[in-house]
């Protein structure tokens, strides 16, 4: 098992991206093999984890990089889930992954246009801006009705599953299962690829630039970087994982809606974020799969409890326990859980320093 | 005379200034937040929220107390629960700084940001736990019929100018309160230079905490008069999310140091929303107030009642 780990390692130097590369694919594979023992409904709940954790992951980068934090990554997923509805609606036929950069382009845009003014705020400041941003979406597909169909559900046209899958499953192309699989498969494999080019990022001369900009404002002028230009860079990476998130959200979902994408929403992606761990990548699969199951657990402890999902406390179990977590994980453990696990096997490293494969051949 | 103070712009100029007093209200108690301990406490409409039910859940209740055997039976009326949605309020603020806020001071600003939010959730969900999430209409002493001139109406009631009057009154108390007593010098000198106080003797650890009492004091006073407002603004969980959006733009727009700039900019905002509402459409209020915010945050950053603070290397 070590002899891999340091193998890995060593690549790992050698060839960072076709290493991160290797893996992306190896980790993808297994989940999609893994969709195929699921049930339906758990496929259907990765699928809407997977989406969330793209979302994450571009929250994470912004947070966990350049230091800042937006309430407003709700409303980004709101954008990019009603591009893809809008779009989808008029042109049925348009191959999933051109719908799909059209979203994640619509996000970087209106990124881009919040995020110009948001060069000039600073953590609080721009916290509340994003606030003010996410309860503006609701009156903003208003005001946009004759495309948006104002405050209705715009129905997206059902995602058909290729044959080869539905012969796989032994199940016709039209059934829940087929397609539920599919969903979880499309969303487990834009995951991956979003996740790849995150690491990438992360570990680019930009990222590095970044993380300087977060730890130190005024070295990282020193050292050249334009804090304007990093700040906006990173709010528009954010914005555009953000409605490549929310247009999966929708083609999983099968509709847009505005008030799915209210300030409730962006508070609950922030609690995932800081749940899985503030800028560690894998914190936002974490996050993913915490929202994917979270209203099974909720069901479960309703059901254990006794307490009815329409009463007052069954209804607003899931913000106690969001908000009760956000304040916890902070309080308590700000690395979140990614961050934890990191650190404790760090401190595992410092105390017994696991030497390699050739020195422990070493007689002392 | 008549038809001036019944004329269109004139009847939403009133409106807007009566909406926007809850809007300067609560901008205000981020100023003193923000100025007491640098954090913006975004569950500055939820912990007032909070306060307004703990307090008005009590209209029309009767309490019976025993006294040595003579029974007392309290009604509570409007202002017994408005006594106790503000003593709430107050409560509410001193146990939030001392458990909550006291272990951020220090931490990266990103700390406060997110357990002020997390608050915020838990709030509005215990809430909606406690008292449910219907609509609680609250009847107030004061008519919510608009007064006559000559068979025209005039946009103004008696509850109206209620809801104006306590606005001026909590301003003014906190203006002679930070003015011209010794604590209200005790709480200006520890939030400008918090060692230099340390050192002559001022327990800046607990102005902090008097700082977040005031502060959700006068939160707790806004939602209480935006709730006494009949069926426009009924007391429900989300109630305060708006009015501190639309305060949190105006306290940025006044600048997060000026008292008196977040007041105005308040009443300004309120007038704004009633303006667009009345001639354009609800819908655009916050994006015209978001957009504001962008514009003035372009051309002055600190805002425009504050000073000039240099942030360079």
């Amino acid at each position: 098992m070590s002899t891999f780990f340091f193998a890995v390692s060593d690549l790992r130097r050698a060839h960072p991206v076709l290493t991160r590369a290797t893996l992306t694919v190896l980790f993808t594979s297994i989940a999609l093999v893994i969709t195929y023992f699921l049930d339906s409904v758990t496929n259907f709940n990765l699928a809407t984890g997977a989406a969330y954790a793209v979302v994450i992951l571009g929250l994470s980068f912004l947070t966990g990089a350049s230091g800042q934090v937006s309430l407003g990554n709700g409303a980004f997923m709101g954008i990019g889930a009603y591009a893809v509805a809008i779009w989808s609606v008029h042109h049925a036929t348009t191959p999933i992954v051109a719908t799909l950069a059209l979203a994640t382009a619509v996000g970087a845009g209106v990124g881009l246009l919040i995020g110009l003014p948001a060069t000039r705020l600073r953590g609080p400041y721009l916290a509340g801006m994003t606030i003010a941003f996410a309860l503006a979406f609701e009156p903003l597909v208003s005001v946009f009705g004759t495309w948006t169909n104002g405050d209705a559900p715009i129905q997206t046209p059902l995602l058909s599953p290729p044959g080869w899958l539905a012969s796989l499953v032994g199940q016709p192309t039209s059934s829940l299962t087929t397609t539920n699989m599919w969903l979880a498969d499309i969303s487990i494999v834009v995951t991956g690829i979003a996740f790849f080019f995150m690491a990438n990022l992360f570990r680019s001369r930009t990222g590095r630039a970044m993380r300087l900009v977060r730890e130190n404002e005024v070295a990282a002028e020193l050292a050249g970087v334009s804090l304007p230009r990093a700040r906006v860079v990173a709010f528009m990476v954010s914005a555009a994982y953000a409605g490549l998130g929310g247009g999966l959200f929708t083609l999983v979902q099968g509709s847009a809606q505005s008030s799915t994408f209210n300030l409730a929403l962006s508070i609950t992606l922030l609690s995932l974020l800081v749940i899985g761990g503030i800028g560690t990548l894998s914190g936002a699969l974490i996050g993913g799969l915490v929202i994917a199951y979270s209203q099974n657990w909720i069901n479960w402890l309703e059901a254990q409890t006794g307490v009815s999902s329409t009463s007052g406390l069954g209804g607003n179990l899931k913000g106690i326990i969001f908000g009760l977590a956000l304040i916890l994980v902070m309080l308590l453990a700000p690395l979140g859980i990614a961050g934890t696990i990191r650190f404790v096997i760090l401190q595992q490293f410092k105390k017994h320093p696991i030497s390699r494969p050739s020195q422990t051949a070493d007689p002392q | 005379m008549d038809a001036f103070l019944t004329s269109r712009p004139i009847g939403d100029l009133l409106s807007g200034i009566v909406g926007g007093t809850v809007i300067g209200l609560v901008a205000l108690s981020l100023v003193l937040i923000w100025r007491a301990t640098h954090i913006l406490n975004f569950a500055q409409g939820a912990m007032a929220m909070f306060a307004t039910y703990i307090g008005m859940t009590r209209l029309q209740h009767r309490l019976t107390v025993n006294v040595i055997g003579i029974h007392f039976t309290v009604h509570f009326n409007y202002w017994w629960c408005v006594a106790i949605s503000i003593l709430a309020g107050l409560a509410i603020g001193g146990i939030t700084e001392r458990v909550l806020v006291r272990p951020l001071y220090g931490k990266p600003e990103i700390n406060p940001i997110v357990v002020m939010v997390g608050y915020l959730a838990l709030l509005e969900a215990l809430a909606g736990a406690i008292w449910g999430t219907i609509p609680i209409t609250i009847q107030t002493p004061f008519s919510f019929i608009d007064w006559q001139l000559g068979g025209k109406t005039v946009l103004l009631s008696p509850n109206d100018v209620y809801r104006v009057v306590a606005t001026l009154v909590v301003a003014i108390v906190i203006a002679l309160l930070f003015r011209f007593t010794n604590l209200g010098l005790q709480l200006r000198a520890s939030a400008v230079a918090p060692e230099v106080s340390r050192l002559l003797g001022v327990r800046v650890g607990r102005m902090l905490t008097i700082g977040w009492i005031l502060a959700s004091g006068v939160g707790a006073v806004a939602a209480v008069i935006l709730t006494s407002s009949s069926f426009q603004q009924p007391l429900q969980p989300p109630v305060m999310e708006a009015p501190f959006a639309i305060a949190f733009i105006a306290a940025a727009i006044g600048g997060l140091e000026s008292p008196t700039g977040a007041l105005v900019a308040g009443i300004a905002f309120g007038v704004m929303e009633q303006f667009v509402t009345d001639y354009l459409n609800s819908n655009y209020v916050l994006l015209i107030a978001l957009g504001a915010l962008i514009l003035v945050l372009m051309i002055r950053p600190q805002g425009l009642f504050s000073k000039r603070v240099v942030r360079r290397v």
